[in-house]
């Protein structure tokens, strides 16, 4: 099998659906796996992205959101 | 120097060779015990979250998941040899027990969305209210578009369930208590099945156009890899 990763809401080809994916891997690394109790040691360098990634089940929504809207208008 | 640390992995497997992770620092492997784990070189106190720095983390993970399932560990994750050590007496029979459940799987997640406006529009003689009753009648809008929502959440999380249930070796739902994101879901599910499994989303999004979907993977375990004992160790329990 492939293990390239999919969207399977798009193609994969506009920015905003590799932002989506994007958004999808910050979700991953940044809420779950293996934790060593307090040994997590992050820093905020980036303000925006460190607001993304708590928010990023929202953000993901919009995000989709937007796709879906593109694609809707592309079909009209 | 400490050790920034990517997934663990039985010290029986092979592992893609020549990878770089966090600032471009070569991946080695570590063993320690029955186990393996990947890891880098990294002088500084704390990890910077940016854009480069998650995708190299996700990279590395990604790059093992082609040849064995690894149980990742999150983003940021510092220690020294010791503490990897100690980690590892302490919990052992823990991960060599979640290694075996994830062994030969990948997760695969599904998020759904629903565009619907909960809150009922007022009624006529609710908007000709005097204001104490105008807010006292949105209050009460509000807890009824609340509750029809969760319903409404439970129901499509009970749903997505039973579609998937067939190919899912296990599942986490999770209904959402605000917003447009009514269900997220993590799926384990077997390598060879992975098209059995996109085959069934697909077809369930046709049942439901009503419900925007968002399927993602193969991703290794993330939302599997957890361990209870992590949690009370935290809390200072054990």
């Amino acid at each position: 099998m492939s293990f390239e990763q999919i969207i399977v809401s798009g193609n994969g080809d506009s920015l905003e659906e590799q932002e989506l994916s994007l958004l999808e891997t910050l979700d991953h690394v940044l809420n779950r796996g293996l934790v060593i109790a307090g040994e997590i040691t992050i820093a905020v360098a980036d303000i925006d992205l460190i607001f993304l990634g708590l928010n990023v089940m929202l953000s993901s929504v919009e995000t989709a959101q937007q796709v879906l809207r593109e694609r809707q208008k592309k079909s009209e | 120097m400490k050790l920034y640390v990517y997934c663990l992995v039985d010290n029986t497997q092979t592992l893609p060779e020549s990878l770089h992770g966090i600032l471009g620092v070569l991946v080695r492997r570590l063993e320690i015990g029955d186990f393996s784990f990947l890891v880098s070189d990294f002088s500084d106190r704390t990890v910077p979250v940016t854009r480069e720095n998650a995708l190299a983390h996700a990279a590395v993970i990604q790059s093992v998941l082609k040849e064995t399932t690894p149980l990742p560990f999150r983003f940021g994750t510092l220690v020294n040899g010791q503490q990897l050590e100690n980690y590892v007496s302490a919990r052992s029979e823990a991960l060599r027990s979640k290694l075996e459940q994830v062994r030969g799987c990948v997760e695969m997640n599904v998020k759904i969305i629903s565009d619907r406006d909960w809150m009922e529009e007022p009624q006529a003689s609710e908007t000709q209210a005097k204001p104490g009753t105008a807010f006292l009648s949105e209050k009460r809008r509000e807890i009824l578009g609340g509750e029809a929502r969760a319903a409404r959440a439970k129901q499509v999380a009970e749903w997505l369930k039973d579609q998937v249930a067939p190919v899912a070796k296990q599942t986490q739902i999770e209904t959402l208590p605000t917003g447009k994101m009514l269900v997220t879901a993590a799926h384990l599910i077997e390598y060879e099945r992975v098209e059995e499994f996109r085959k069934r989303v697909t077809e369930a999004r046709h049942q439901r156009v009503d419900l925007h979907f968002l399927l993602s993977g193969p991703w290794a375990p993330y939302s599997f890899a957890h361990m209870d004992l992590e949690f009370e160790t935290h809390f200072g329990v054990s």
